[in-house]
């Protein structure tokens, strides 16, 4: 019995410290709780860049990384899933059109000489001065007032542009973003000093978004390969406060449906299984945090679900310590021998959601991920409470006499050594505490 | 272990008396999923045997939310000018109709617009923004509330994974069976898994057909579940025969051991299947719009999985032992 009061103090230990943690430390939410967006980007080999290693990764995920935080909206995220791909995350936005024309730009710059003419279009050869030459780029406006970006190259890109325009004098250079050309002015002599300008020359000017959107993208840096938009899901924040409050009320309403009914249909027990059931349910959460698991709406799902499985472990021991009360066994061993015969069911049914679980995560896309790592979660704390909360707590009320009052377990008088005889081992006899 | 007297035990339910009864029941549950199932796998034009959403196929999926009523008339108008601004095969519908609010959250969406279409997933998003000015010329008080959008070529990756996902799963409770039962108890577990995987995706199969349902990656999921929670249950119930076996297998014949080990069992059973069942229904009833076609499916796979690990596992390993003898 002292053992027990010990066990007991334990329990209580876990559970003060599991709420302290739940109380201290913040949920992770997913992002279709808070709202916010997640792109997954592709990397696609090029003409220069024909397989995608990683370190074009590396320098994709560092351009890019770079552009997100040009948009100043917070606690982003940049992951690499796989050997080609990333994964975006940006909090708080439900319209990803600024951030997607950010990301899919692969902001190319080139400056280009004329080559032949064919047909009477002009073809551009490249020079070997790119973007990778600037040092940095801003915006500025022209003599005549209109919106330029003003570009200053590196010491190397300062000498290449001055070998450039000196070859050139007299004729055109283009100057291409992303493939496109923006103006081609003429040469009238060598640009020393390294700075240059473009101004919209070919479309009839800039507007002032235009340049901004040109110098952030060419300050951020340019991408080393294309990267296409795979997948994209948003969720708005007011849909996301939606979601949490709604599964907050299913879940409390399903939690207190089911105490409701292990207390109507097991009494006594019934109340100690909902302690326990409450029990689990702060150390889950306490789990979830300390890991931490970002909680989703797949996520509370599983959770929801594994108090089903929690509350199984003790509806599998309560009958089968009925059974055993029915034999006519003293309160200590039915207990102790209904705890022992229902923990293979337990182990194994458990072990096997188990396995099913492993499987999801490994192979499974984000949400389902999150289903899995939850349920796993919950079933494994449910072996744990019903072990030890539940037990600790049925022989702590009951003792160890005879059971006087049948109906604390919701059975009648009559039912008392009327079902079956027990038959045991002596080993068994000596493991629940059976004295002849 | 225990030595209940069998014959002092009063059964409930003789499960291997009616055993063509039981197994009709299960008949009368498979047969129109296997329908459905051939059905979709004949007409569509991927084999699938369910119908299968954008997570697989790749596309588009665009949900508005507006505290404006949204009537049918909206959501055809929406239809028409989608496909007359080029869009192919676009699907609109209200997926969420004036919902209770769960509390007093103002800007709380009230009515759910869904817009499917094939994969926009140009860098710039103005495809995305066409979408959403259409919307908003026919439901004027309406915001972009959900944006969920997979390329094609993910999609059947997707698809691929789920399906190993699946195979694996079965695999691993078959294999962990097998390993703490005898070989002929993982056998007919497994057939138990696949009546319940049956049922879920012919489920499915049926609420695409008459109400097109789409898979998403969900799905698997559910499926995963319910097979979980039948394997759960079919164990609990194939414990309770082997532990009476070791004792009683002299005494009693197997098919008085497997009725007795069934109703043993049977409030146990019953039980703990009702108490999923109320977690199940109150994330059916107050959870979000966008759990709910995976909660149903749930909420039936488990009745259906509860009812075959009594019935359909028991009677199955009760021929199985008569065979054996004979």
């Amino acid at each position: 019995m002292k053992n027990k009061i010990i066990l007991f103090w334990i329990i209580v230990a876990i559970t003060i410290a599991s709420i302290a943690v739940i109380h201290f430390k913040p949920a992770s939410l997913g992002l279709d709780l808070v709202g916010g967006a997640r792109l997954v980007l592709e990397a696609v080999p090029s003409s220069d860049v024909k397989k995608i290693t990683p370190d074009v990764m590396d320098s994709l995920q560092y351009a890019i990384e770079n552009r997100i935080n040009a948009l100043g909206v917070g606690e982003t995220v940049v992951q690499k899933v796989g050997d080609k791909r990333l994964m975006v995350e940006i909090p708080n936005i439900t319209d990803t059109k600024k951030a997607k024309e950010f990301l899919g730009e692969t902001a190319q710059l080139e400056f280009k000489e004329p080559g032949k003419t064919i047909d009477g279009y002009q073809e551009w050869l490249p020079t070997g001065l790119t973007g990778k030459d600037l040092k940095k780029a801003s915006a500025s406006t022209s003599a005549t007032g209109e919106w330029i970006v003003s570009l200053e190259f590196n010491a190397e890109g300062a000498k290449k542009f001055a070998d450039l325009t000196r070859r050139l004098v007299g004729k055109p250079m283009a100057i291409f973003f992303n493939g496109k050309l923006q103006s081609a002015p003429r040469i009238n002599e060598e640009i020393v000093g390294g700075r240059a300008q473009i101004s919209g020359g070919a479309d009839g000017g800039f507007e002032y978004s235009e340049v901004k959107n040109m110098v952030d993208l060419l300050n951020a840096g340019a991408l080393p390969v294309g990267a296409n938009i795979i997948e994209e899901n948003s969720v708005g924040p007011s849909l996301g406060a939606d979601s949490i409050q709604k599964s907050k009320f299913a879940g409390l309403i399903g939690i207190s449906l089911v105490m409701l009914f292990m207390i109507f249909y097991y009494r006594v027990p019934g109340v100690i299984a909902s302690i326990a059931l409450c029990v689990y349910s702060v150390i889950v959460f306490a789990i979830f945090k300390i890991i931490p698991v970002t909680l989703t709406l797949a996520g509370i799902a599983g959770f929801i679900l594994s108090i089903g499985m929690a509350v199984d472990a003790n509806i599998l021991i309560f009958e089968r310590t009925k059974e055993e009360l029915k034999t006519g066994r003293s309160l200590f061993t039915a207990i102790n021998s209904g705890f022992d015969r229902a923990f293979t069911s337990i182990f194994d049914s458990n072990m096997s959601t188990i396995i099913t679980c492993l499987i999801l995560y490994l192979l499974g896309t984000g949400t389902v991920k999150g289903f899995a790592l939850t349920l796993a979660i919950g079933v494994l704390v449910s072996m744990f409470s019903a072990i030890t909360v539940t037990k600790n707590l049925m022989h702590l009320v009951f003792g160890t006499g005879e059971l006087k009052h049948p109906a604390l377990f919701g059975l009648k008088e009559s039912d008392i050594n009327k079902s079956y005889t027990a038959v045991e081992t002596r080993k068994e006899k000596a493991k629940f505490g059976v004295l002849n | 272990m225990a030595n209940p007297d069998l014959m002092k035990h009063k059964n409930i339910i003789d499960v291997v008396k009616y055993r063509p009864l039981w197994l009709l029941i299960s008949a009368i549950l498979l047969i129109p999923c296997i329908i459905a199932i051939g059905y979709l796998m004949m007409t569509q034009p991927n084999h699938a045997p369910v119908k299968l959403g954008i997570d697989y196929t790749g596309g588009t999926i665009l949900q508005y939310s507006t505290p404006d009523e949204v009537s049918i008339d909206d959501i055809e108008n929406i239809r028409k000018n989608l496909v007359k601004e080029g869009f192919q095969t676009p699907i609109a519908q209200l997926i969420q109709n004036n919902s209770i609010q769960a509390d007093n959250t103002k800007d709380a969406p009230k009515n759910i617009i869904s817009v499917k279409t094939s994969f926009l997933g140009d860098t710039k998003g103005a495809e995305i923004e066409k979408v959403t000015n259409i919307v908003g010329s026919v439901v004027k008080d309406s915001a972009l509330v959900q944006t969920n959008s997979i390329g094609p070529s993910l999609g059947f990756e997707l698809l691929k994974n789920s399906l190993a996902a699946l195979c694996l799963a079965f695999l691993g409770i078959v294999v962990y069976i097998s390993f703490r039962f005898q070989s002929d108890y993982a056998f007919i577990t497994l057939l138990t898994l696949a009546h319940d995987a049956l049922f879920v995706i012919g489920f499915f199969a049926i609420m695409g057909i008459f109400f097109d349902w789409y898979i998403d990656s969900l799905f698997i999921t559910a499926v995963l579940t319910v097979i979980g929670f039948s394997v759960h249950d079919t164990i609990v119930v194939f414990d309770r025969i082997r532990e009476n076996n070791r004792f009683l297998a002299k005494k009693y014949t197997s098919d008085e051991i497997i009725n007795a080990s069934v109703n043993q069992t049977l409030a146990r059973s019953i039980n703990t299947s009702l108490t999923t069942l109320i977690t199940l229904l109150a994330l059916y009833f107050f959870g979000g719009a966008t759990t709910k076609e995976f909660v149903l499916a749930m909420i039936l796979g488990i009745i259906v999985g509860t009812y075959s690990s009594i019935f359909f596992a028991s009677v199955l390993l009760a021929w199985d032992k008569e065979h054996a003898k004979a």
